[in-house]
């Protein structure tokens, strides 16, 4: 009995959809002659979150500055639009395979809380980092390779890397 | 000859929309490869689950077979395609703050999002945990520069930085991506599965 | 019996995908390589060959050459024989056949000067022209009818006739001027030599305001002045 148990939800072959995810890098490329990406959008909402709270900071910060325009949202980019698309192509897939609905997904080795706050730290590091190499996993590494980008390749591997070497420390948050 | 909306044969306006279709799919094909899973992404890295190094490196190969072929046959001339920026430490630097926080929140921006669309509220603390870093990140802006903006080396490829031929390198990078597979497939069959 | 084989090909299916990608990874490989065209497109060809920009008319040349313009390169294109005959002063000569060698590009494709090609007429120059136009090469021009018509305007004016507007003959008088400056001697003149050289060391101190097209007034001006002295 125990052969079959499996996973609750069953997924895609991954080479299926690291096909179809190449196949749609070479579109993206193709028309807009730039890749994927993920955090950029995140970025922008922080940027109008900001300048909404404290125009005068925005404008002066050495940083947000970069990214405010007096004549246009700083939400009005390519990032963002298709970040919407993320969200609903992901709902659409989910909707389909039924995979809705609000839950915390968590091994049974620790508690809710424990999950949700690793989740909000790695967020955090995940933001900060993804700043400093001005690309996150999809932005830098998935489409930097794609054009054999040198720093494209150097994010992926210090992604992977790090992560493998820390993955022991985190390891009762997953197994 | 593409790519398309540089070279204005797609006028700007459409550029919003294209951007919604392409998003779509991106986060259609991120859900249904199951990406919007943490315990399925963080299973790379304890040997029950090679979904993101086989979905990564498959779809990496495919886009660099496709892209090659489509500039040898003279549709879209790679040369002016964006290359993302290399500045070196801080790629090095920013990839090893993002592989910790990979291993710790289990997701990446994109999965995150795609796993916020499903109503997962780990996924949603962990985007706020994102916007939060951040927010960190700019207001400590001035701390950061020096990394931010330092050891720039251009938009550089490895054709470049290494002096190799693209076609030989992508033939190199595909046979080890396939040994790779072969090999994971080995490490999952010796550990413990996982079930979630 | 159809099922048993679908699961046979399926069971190997991993090995297919990959022998598929490793096929079309080393056909990139094994591709002939081809030089991809670069350069200049044949629509933006077309539009530098008919701008009416690409020629230099000989009154303009001679002008640039007068005021000792320091950002003209002449090029001869013709046969080294005719080049030792006669060319222009401080030309250099790249006769056609060689205008692809790799020691004539350092001539021909820079940013510095104004190239400007000639031949005996305007023919063998406007191929040069072409064919360094489609290596991309930028600031060239060709002499307007070539040393022909160098010949029939600076170095041997036609003189106008009475009739003709009054413009002719402030052409006429600054070609005469250059005619003299290039070293055709007329015999009445040969005294007034001295006075040349004046004119030559004046000239620098208005360097800039050569390339207007107003050349033949501005010369017009000066003569008077010279031959007063």
């Amino acid at each position: 009995m125990k052969e079959k148990k499996q996973n609750k939800h069953l997924y895609w072959n991954p080479y299926f959809g690291g096909f179809l995810l190449g196949i749609l890098i070479i579109f993206t490329f193709y028309v807009t002659g730039r890749g994927l990406g993920a955090s950029g959008a995140m970025k922008s909402s922080v940027v109008t979150l900001v300048d909404a709270a404290a125009h005068e900071h925005a404008e002066s910060h050495s940083y947000y500055s970069k990214f405010v325009q007096d004549d246009e949202s700083p939400m009005n980019t390519w990032l963002v639009f298709e970040t919407l698309g993320v969200l609903i192509g992901a709902f659409i897939s989910g909707a389909l395979s039924g995979r809705i609905g609000w839950r915390v997904q968590h091994s049974p080795k620790i508690t809710r809380r424990r999950r949700l706050i690793f989740a909000f730290s790695g967020g955090i590091l995940f933001g900060i980092g993804a700043q400093i190499a001005r690309g996150c996993t999809s932005g830098a590494a998935l489409s930097g390779m794609a054009v054999l980008s040198t720093g494209g390749f150097i994010t992926m591997l210090a992604i992977f890397g790090t992560a493998y070497l820390f993955a022991y420390f985190f390891r009762k948050n997953w197994i | 000859m593409g790519p398309l909306i540089p070279n204005e044969l797609i006028s700007f306006e459409w550029s919003s929309i294209i951007a919604i279709i392409i998003g779509i799919f991106f986060g259609f094909i991120l859900e249904a490869s199951g990406f919007s899973s943490s315990r399925k992404l963080a299973g790379v890295f304890y040997g029950y689950d090679f979904a993101v190094l086989k979905v990564f490196f498959t779809a990496a190969i495919v886009s660099l077979i496709g892209l090659l072929y489509m500039d040898y046959l003279g549709y879209m001339d790679m040369s002016s395609l964006y290359v993302h920026p290399t500045y070196l430490w801080g790629a090095i630097i920013g990839g090893a703050i993002m592989g910790i926080g990979f291993v710790a929140g289990g997701f990446c921006p994109g999965t995150s999002l795609s796993a916020v669309a499903i109503g997962k509220i780990d996924a949603i603390v962990n985007v706020i945990g994102i916007m939060v870093g951040v927010f960190i990140f700019s207001e400590l802006y001035p701390l950061f520069e020096p990394i931010y903006n330092g050891y720039f080396e251009g938009n550089i490829t490895l054709v470049d930085s290494l002096g190799v031929n693209q076609y030989w390198f992508v033939f190199i990078l595909t046979v080890v991506a396939i040994v790779m597979f072969a090999a994971t497939d080995m490490i999952r069959k010796r550990v413990k599965k996982v079930f979630y | 019996m159809v099922n048993r084989k679908l699961v046979k090909f399926l069971s190997f299916r991993y090995i297919i995908l990959a022998t598929i990608l490793i096929v079309l990874a080393g056909s990139l490989v094994l591709l002939p390589k081809y030089e991809q065209q670069e350069g200049i497109s044949p629509e933006e060809l077309l539009s530098l060959a008919i701008s009416p920009e690409r020629y230099i008319t000989t009154d303009e040349l001679a002008d640039r050459i007068i005021n000792q313009d320091p950002s003209l390169l002449l090029i001869d294109v013709r046969d080294e024989s005719d080049f030792k005959k006669y060319s222009l002063p401080n030309a250099f000569n790249i006769p056609l056949k060689n205008i692809l060698n790799a020691d004539s590009e350092s001539y021909l494709n820079q940013d510095a000067f104004d190239v400007i090609l000639f031949s005996n007429d305007n023919f063998h120059s406007d191929q040069a022209w072409l064919l360094c136009n489609r290596l991309n090469y930028k600031n060239l021009r060709v002499l307007k009818g070539g040393i022909s018509n160098w010949f029939n305007t600076i170095i041997n004016p036609k003189k106008p006739t009475e009739n003709m507007a009054s413009n002719a003959f402030e052409l006429y008088t600054f070609r005469k001027a250059a005619s003299i400056y290039f070293g055709v001697a007329y015999p009445q003149k040969i005294i007034k030599k001295p006075v040349i050289k004046k004119y030559v060391t004046k000239t620098p101190t208005a360097p800039t305001e050569v390339q207007k097209k107003v050349i033949p007034k501005k010369k017009k001006k000066k003569m008077p002045i010279e031959g007063g002295c």
